[in-house]
Order: C-alpha cells, then structure tokens, then sequence
C-alpha cells in the first residue's frame, strides 16, 4: 500500500497503483454494469458545505425555545406603576403593558402566550421572589399559578439560589453534544477525502469497450 | 413454494427465491395497503365497524404499519437481494434452498407476529410492537438467514470488484441485524424507563436510516444504470454517498424525542447529525440523476425507470423534510402532528416504494424470462401510487400544519378534531387509491407469470416493452 | 484504502458504526442511568408492577399479575385513623417492579435509602408485600423513596385489600395494560411538549419521572389530547363512562372509537348487557327520534373498563 503526499488534494496513490486500479475497472463487468469516475460536480459540493454549516447554525436555539418565566418580567415590573394603576379596567391595563413593553426580544413570545391581569397578579409575588434570589427567570416555567424550574437537562451549573450543582434548564448555545458534532463531522470529512483521493484522479476516464 | 423446500439446492431453478419473495412481497404490500386504507376509514368516520374488538383502530393501526415495513418494504429488499446481489458478482445465489426456507419462515413468522399484534398481544414500544419471541424469530429466522446469504454471494462472486448496490447490500443486512438485535434488547433484558424509550427510538430511527433508506437506494444504483444501459455517473459520490450513511444516518436517533427530558447534548448532537442527513441524499439523488444523461426519454417511456426516478426524486422533498423537521427550531410546530405521519409517508410510500416497485417489477419479468403481461395496468399502477400518495401527503401535512397551529395557539384540541376532518377524509381517499393500483398490480404481475410473452435467450426484458 | 481495497474498508466501516453506537448508546445510557427517581417515576413503576406489555404473567394482556394500588385512611393492622396514604398491594405471586428487584435503578440515594430505611431488600414476592412511598433525606438532599411496609410496620397484604376495600382499590396496573392492548396511545400522547404544550396539557415530564417504567407508551403521532395529566383536569367517573362507552355521547365531534366492549357481558349487578338493544336505542337518539340518549350500562368491579378507568384517572 504505496501512499504519496505531494500533491494531496490530487492523489494519495502513487503510478502504479492507479495503474493497477484502472486496469481492474476497466477490466471486469459487474453483472453489465460499469462505473464512470466523474468528480462531484462544484454545486454538489458547495450544496455540502452549506449543509454543514447550515446544520449547526439552524440547530442553535434561535427559534422554537421554549416560553419561560422571563417573558412576563417586565409586565410584573410595570404593573404597579402609577400608568398603570391609573387605568381602569384590567384589559386596558394589560392592552398598556403590552404595547409599553422596552425589550421587544421577546414580543412573540409575550404574543404567542397572552395572559390576564389576574394570571399576572397570581404570579408576581413569585416573580419578584425569584429575582431577588438572583435566579435566572429564563430557567423558570409558568404553569398556571405556579412559576416552576424547567425541565432541561442542560450543562451542569451552580445554582444561584441554592449554590448546589444541577443541570441548567435552559437551551443551551454550545454544549458536548455540538462539541462531539464538529470532530464527527471532521472525521468525517478527512475520511471520506482521503477513501476519494485514494482513486484514480478524476480526469481519468474509464474505457467501458474493454470489458462490455 | 412448498415443493422447493425439501429438494437439493442443485434442483432449485435460479431465481426461484427471488421469485417467492417478490410475489410474497405484492401480496404483503395489498394487505398492508388495504389496512392502511381501513384504518383510514376509521379515522374519518369513527362509527365505521364500531364496537367490536378486533377492529378498533387502536388493535389494527400497528398491524398496517408493520405489515408494511416487514411484509412489503423489507421483503422487496430481500426478493431485490437475491437476485441483484448473484448479478452483480457475476454468480448464482449463494444457497437457493436457503433463500426458499428464508421466504417461507419470513412470512410463516410475519404471519404470526402480526395477529398476535392484532389481538393486542405487544410489547408496547412503537416499532418495536412484536413481543420477544417474535423479536427472536426475526432475528433468527428472517435477518440472519438472508445475511447469510447476501455475505455469502458476494464472497463467492466471481469478479475482483464488488459494485456499490453489494456494499449497501452486505453491510445494510449487518446493520439491520445488530439494530435490531440492539433495539430490542430492553425486551429481553427488561431495561426499564427513558433508557428502553430511547433505545425504542434508537432502533426505529435506524431500522429507517440504515436499512430501509440506503437499501432502497442501493437498488436504484442498479436499477438506472443497468435499465438505462449508462455507467454510474461516478464511483467517487457512491462512496461519498455509502459513508456518510453509515456516518450521519446512524447518530440521530434522539430526535424522535426532542421534546421528552433527555439530556440536552444528546439532543444538540442529533439535531445537527439529523441535518447531516442530507449528505448522502445530495450524494445518491445527484448520482443518480446525472447517470441518467441522455437517457431521459426512458423517464417516460420505461415503467422501471419511471417508478425509480420519481422515487429519486421524492427523496428530495424527503430529505428536505427529515433534515429540518427534527431541529429545535421546527420541531416545536410539527412534533407529533399529521405533519410527521405525512413525511413517513414520504418515506416509505413515497420514496421506498417507488424504487423497490421498480426492482420487483423488472426482477420478476427477468427472472421468470416473460415481458410485462400489460403496460397499461403497469401505468395504472403507477399513476394510481403516485396520485393516492399526493393525495395523502398533502392531506396530511395541510392537517398537521393546523394541529400544529392548535398547539401552539391553544386551541381546545375538539376544534383541531374538527378542522382536520375533511384532510382525513381526503387521507382515506388517497390511501384507498394505492390500495386499488396495488390490487392491480398483483393481478398484472401474475397474469405475468400466467401468460406474459416468453422473453428470448440475450434480450432485456425492457427492451420489448412496446414490440408485440 | 484505495481502490477496491475491501479488508481496510469493512475495518473502517466498524470503527464508523461502532463510534456512531458508543456516542448515541453508550454516552447516553451513563448519564440517563446516573438520574435519582423522583415522586412520580416511582409512583408509576410501584402501581404498574413489573412491565406492562407482553409478559411470562399476562401473556395475553388481560392485566394479570399486576399489584393494586389502594388509598388508606386507617392503619390496617392497628385500624387507628391516619393520614391518608396510597398503598401499592402485591399478592403472592404477583412480580416486583424494576426498583425492587433492581434497586440501582432507583438512582443515587434512593437506592441507599430504600434498602436501608425502607427495607425492600427483604420483599419477597412469593410471599407477597406492600409498598409506600415516603419521603427522607439523603447525604442532606430531600428525596423520595420505597418503604417495605411489609417489613417495616408488618402489614400484610390480604390487611391492607381489607382495610381500603373495593372502594379505595385502584386496578391502575392492569388499567395500563389495556391502555397498551387498546392502542390508547396511538392517538393519546403521554409527553406533554417541552415546548408549547405546558399551559394545555400540564407540566412536560422530568427525566427521574421514568426510571423503572416499561413501556413508557408515549405515542408519538398526537390525534387526541394529551393525558399525562388527564385526571387533574377530568376526574368525573360519570363523564369517563359515557365517553368509553361511546365517545360521541359527550362530544359530538369526537373521532375516538367506542371502548363498550371492555365493558364484558355483565354489568355491576350481574344481568347481561344487551348491546344490540342500546345500539338500536342510540341510533334511534343520533338520528333525532327520541329526545335523550339510552343509559351507558354500570360495569361489573372486575371489568376490563373499570382497570383502564382507574388507570386514565391516576394520571394526576
């Protein structure tokens, strides 16, 4: 098993072997059928590259996270403002809320689960609590009345409240899981480019007369 | 069939497995249809055969599944096997007896497992439905047995080289095995919670990616070039292609659970793995349509080639579906909506079926040396297929669109029941419509063997297919 | 590997699929195993028994061998009030669940402290036993564990079947069976969504909320509501009654199946159902020509339909 390495992105087989190569390709017919040895084609190729790319990018958590206790924080920040109490009637207030909201990061989240000045007033007390203890709201759930922790099983963290380590429950932006991901698929890719370049180089063109 | 079992290996007649297996596999395929199509029934119109057990929804919904997938799709794969694989090595089947025993407990076996499963007598993890003694005999009776006889053709071929439909072919039958074997195992070692829930994905996602995908491509490798008479466009992308199957197809199990508490890197690297996905299709649809330059008129022409391409071409959409469905970012809407039940469909009606359709229609026409009994009821067939099947995928992805909006907006879930109601009688349409072209087929491809004009020593028999 | 070079490539394809299985397997596998059991995964693994599809004890999924989950007020053997408590009754016979019989899988922690304070390493199950569920603490962290009531307070388990009485006896195990042999959850998921399903149909579940649990029946193609909290949302036992016996006397539009046949031959007081009769009746009511709908017959206390009744309702 001869291996050459000047020129690598043009073969890793050196004469003789490609010599040996062709002459079997050519020589023998696989039940009447044979095999050319086009390159893949330069889209095909490129198709591939945003494939990678667009794999990681489009599974990081831009869209699809789940809605969590921060997305009502600043409706319990301004609801005892005077603005607000100044309002009669609690649609009014929450119709102000809602269009008075700064951070608009979260309006389609704060779109998608509408909720009542009486949810919001079961909540808050619950919400202030929490930001008090320096929690991230973003791990916090609102299930009816009741803020809960999320259920992600994410990377290891120290909790801010209770300083015990568990998992944190949000999505995460990068873990071992992503980590894994990009030296699979760099395995990969230096596999399969060294399996392709072991070939005869692509310009070479099989004679299908020989054997058919 | 019976009268081949007992006689020495010598005095089967070539092809006689494949022959077995192909007719077992359109005699599967209009049972597993015709489920499907009642099933279909049921869910447009609850009150249809109502009331007894036997045939409520819920005791025939796996029956239909499985009958598919074992009955039809794998045992076209098998009937494909024993005939492409000896082809492409230049040899006869390794042990034709073993092929007739193989074809006789696989449906003897399939047989039994799927009333048990009709009486409701399962294991309770989809996919993997058959209690363990059936899981047994499948790994025993069914997987091995054919493995065995694949590795063994291409071991004792004739030629140096072996052709990129026999890597699919040996190392899909090794894949299948150990999943299987794997997959099941929670049932004979008891493991219990998320562990045995994840290792009931693990096994019904590969049993997709690592059997059924590339097994169903491989035949297209042989089936375009050797219909159409070009070479395979490149040796080189059947590589890239072969790779990256065994890669990217094999990781990404835990998406079929991104909403249930597994940890959350194991959802990050499937996610990512599960767009990868799209390699070895870029691979095997860019393969494929180049090798077909110059040829396309065979598209419209050749029912081999017209089944195989479109089902090349349905694996575009699929692929598009199956990379992207499963990422956080969409999963979220279509999780568990007629959206996912669409692209299984896609997945295996569609693309699978189209390209096995094709083997099993040219292997039985070139085993049993007689042309096509009616070129008409080959286009009926096909045209039936294709328009039932657009019908259901567009049926049900228009539902699961709404199911998903329903869950995302709240809506109370009786409404959603509502809104899909006449998506689901258009499903039952359109599964009704494949079930009549597969009864057609079965009638055309006996009356093939009945009557079909005899095909002479040296010719192909797509070669005939307008002369009289 | 070049051109045709078999032996190095079948090499490489097993380094291939052995790391895709070592990272999608192995890896997993460690970190969903090293997961402590909570409250609910050992509620569930207690009142279903020991696995609910096909079984050596229920081969025919009739929901055999399964122990009953039953709710005391007063201590069986000394008959003194006390606060309520769910007992998980195995008779002789009737197989442990994962967690007794395997108490690793109960995760770190529980496992210490069901063996040493709960006592379940003594448990046998051809004697029968009765399990609770208590609360305690390990190495400072609060958790849940099993007590071998059996062997801890004596209660035996034909005391506890008296005490709670049919009443208060919950056929939840057997119940589940025929959620499985129905085919309930193709239609019904068991996994509200992590993402969007939480104000609907109730708190997504946790990974401790499964250890020792076969099959999990998610389901996985959603056709009908969730139920993994349906009996917090629905506990009428008059509204589940109509709606198993046909759907369609509750909910006009609903495309479930009717479930009458798990009601068996006889109801409650022992008289033969006479199907074909409320049929007639009902269609007679469904095609406008009488005002009310016929009576959904009572069911006999050992019915197929009282087991998945009691079952849909623990899903709390």
């Amino acid at each position: 098993m001869a291996w050459k390495f000047d020129k690598p992105l043009y073969s890793l087989a050196d004469d003789s072997q490609n010599d040996a190569a062709t002459h079997v390709w050519e020589g023998e017919s696989l039940g009447g059928i044979s095999e050319d040895n086009n390159r893949l084609p330069r889209p095909v190729i490129m198709l591939l590259g945003l494939t990678i790319v667009t794999a990681f990018l489009i599974t990081f958590p831009l869209w699809g996270a789940r809605p969590n206790a921060e997305i009502y924080a600043e409706y319990v920040q301004m609801m005892d403002s005077p603005a607000v109490q100044a309002i009669s009637g609690d649609e009014a207030k929450m119709e102000y809320l809602v269009s008075n909201v700064k951070d608009t990061s979260l309006k389609s989240f704060q779109e998608r689960h509408p909720l009542t000045m009486d949810d919001l007033r079961m909540i808050k007390d619950q919400v202030i609590e929490l930001q008090g203890q320096g929690a991230d709201l973003g791990e916090y759930s609102v299930i009816g009345a009741k803020v809960v922790l999320a259920n992600f099983e994410g990377n290891l963290i120290t909790d801010p409240v209770t300083g015990k380590t568990r998992p944190q429950a949000k999505q995460p932006w990068w873990d071992k899981g992503y980590t894994i991901d990009v030296f699979y698929v760099l395995y990969f890719c230096i596999a399969v480019l060294i399996v392709i370049k072991r070939l005869p180089h692509y310009s070479w063109k099989p004679d299908h007369s020989i054997a058919h | 069939m019976l009268k081949y079992l007992f006689k020495r290996n010598e005095d089967i007649p070539p092809g006689t497995a494949a022959v077995f297996f192909g007719f077992s596999s359109i005699m599967w395929f209009v049972i597993g249809t015709g489920l499907g199509s009642f099933n279909a029934a049921k869910l447009a119109f609850p009150d249809f055969v109502t009331g007894t057990e036997l045939f409520s929804f819920g005791h025939m919904r796996q029956v239909h599944v499985l009958a598919v997938i074992f009955g039809w799709i794998s045992m076209a794969f098998a009937m494909a096997m024993m005939y492409i694989t000896p082809a492409l090595g230049n040899t006869k089947l390794w042990s034709e007896k073993l092929g007739v025993w193989n074809c006789f407990l696989w449906n003897i076996g399939l047989s039994l497992g799927l009333t048990l499963l009709w009486f409701g007598i399962s294991s309770g993890r989809e996919y993997s439905d058959f209690p363990w003694f059936i899981d047994l005999y499948i790994a025993a009776f069914i997987a091995l047995p054919m493995a065995f006889n694949v590795w063994m053709t291409i071991i004792t071929r004739r030629t140096q080289g072996i052709y990129t439909t026999n890597w699919f072919f040996g190392a899909g039958v090794f894949m299948v095995t150990i999943v299987f074997i794997v997959g099941n195992s929670p049932e004979w070692f008891n493991l219990t919670g998320l562990s045995e829930a994840y290792m009931t994905w693990w096994f019904a996602h590969n049993v997709l990616g690592l059997w059924i995908t590339p097994i169903a491509a491989a035949i297209a490798y042989y089936t375009v070039p050797k219909v159409t008479g070009n070479p395979l466009y490149s040796h080189r992308i059947g590589h890239l292609h072969f790779w990256s199957v065994v890669v990217f197809y094999s990781t990404p199990a835990a998406h079929h659970l991104m909403s249930a508490p597994l940890p959350e890197w194991l959802k990050s690297f499937a996610s990512v793995e599960g767009v990868l996905i799209l390699v070895p299709a870029i691979a095997f649809v860019s393969n494929l349509l180049l090798t077909m330059t110059g040829k396309w008129h065979m598209f419209v022409e050749n029912v081999e080639i017209k089944f195989t391409i479109t089902g090349v071409m349905m694996a575009i959409p699929l692929n598009m579906q199956g990379g992207f469905q499963q990422t956080r970012a969409i999963n979220w809407y279509v999780h568990g909506t007629g959206w996912i039940v669409a692209h299984a469909h896609l997945a295996l009606l569609g693309f699978s079926t189209f390209l096995e359709g094709a083997a099993v229609y040219y292997g039985l026409q070139t085993l049993l040396r007689r042309k096509l009994y009616s070129l008409a009821l080959a286009n009926f067939h096909f045209w039936f297929l294709l328009i039932g099947f657009s019908i259901y995928w567009i049926s049900m992805t228009i539902a699961g669109l709404i199911q998903g909006a329903g869950k995302i907006y709240e809506v109370p879930y009786i409404d959603v029941v509502i809104a899909e109601h006449p998506y689901m009688i258009a499903r039952w349409i359109g599964g009704t419509m494949v079930f009549t072209g597969n009864v057609v087929w079965l009638y055309n491809m006996y009356m093939t063997a009945k009557a079909g004009t005899e095909i002479p020593e040296g010719r192909l028999p797509h070669e005939l297919a307008y002369e009289r | 590997m070049a051109f045709r070079e078999y032996k190095i490539g079948a090499r490489l394809f097993g380094v291939a699929l052995g790391g895709s299985m070592l990272i999608t397997l192995y890896m997993p596998t460690v970190d969903m195993t090293s997961v402590a059991v909570t409250e609910t995964g050992l509620t569930k693994q207690l009142s279903y028994g020991r696995i609910g599809g096909f079984s050596y004890e229920d081969p025919f999924l009739r929901g055999e061998g399964k122990p009953k989950t039953v709710t005391l007020t007063k201590d069986p053997s000394t008959n003194a009030d006390m606060e309520a408590v769910q007992a998980f009754v195995y008779e002789p016979g009737i197989p442990f669940p994962s967690g007794i019989n395997h108490p690793r899988t109960l995760g770190p922690g529980v496992t210490e402290v069901s063996l040493d304070k709960g006592r379940i390493g003594e448990a046998d199950d051809t004697a029968g036993a009765v399990f609770l569920i208590r609360r305690g603490t390990h190495q400072g962290e609060t958790l849940h564990y099993i007590e071998n009531a059996t062997a801890t307070r004596g209660w035996k388990y034909d005391q506890v079947l008296n005490a709670g009485g049919d009443a208060n006896t919950a056929y939840v195990g057997s119940g589940k069976i025929m959620f499985v042999r129905e085919g309930c959850w193709w239609c019904h998921t068991l996994l509200p969504e992590q993402t969007q399903d939480w104000q609907y149909f109730g708190i997504p579940p946790r990974l401790g909320d499964y250890n020792g649990e076969s099959p999990t029946a998610f389901g996985s193609d959603r056709k009908a509501p969730d139920l993994l909290h349906v009996g917090s949302r629905n506990s009428s036992k008059e509204w589940m009654m109509m709606h198993f016996f046909n759907p369609r006397l509750v909910q006009p539009h609903s495309i479930m199946p009717r479930y009458d046949y798990l009601w068996g031959d006889k109801d409650a007081e022992g008289k033969a159902i006479d199907f074909d009769g409320w049929r007639a009746a009902y269609n007679d009511y469904a095609a406008g020509e009488t005002l009310t709908p016929p009576d959904v017959p009572s069911y006999a206390s050992n019915s197929e339909i009282r087991y998945l009744m009691d079952f849909i309702l623990s899903l709390k």
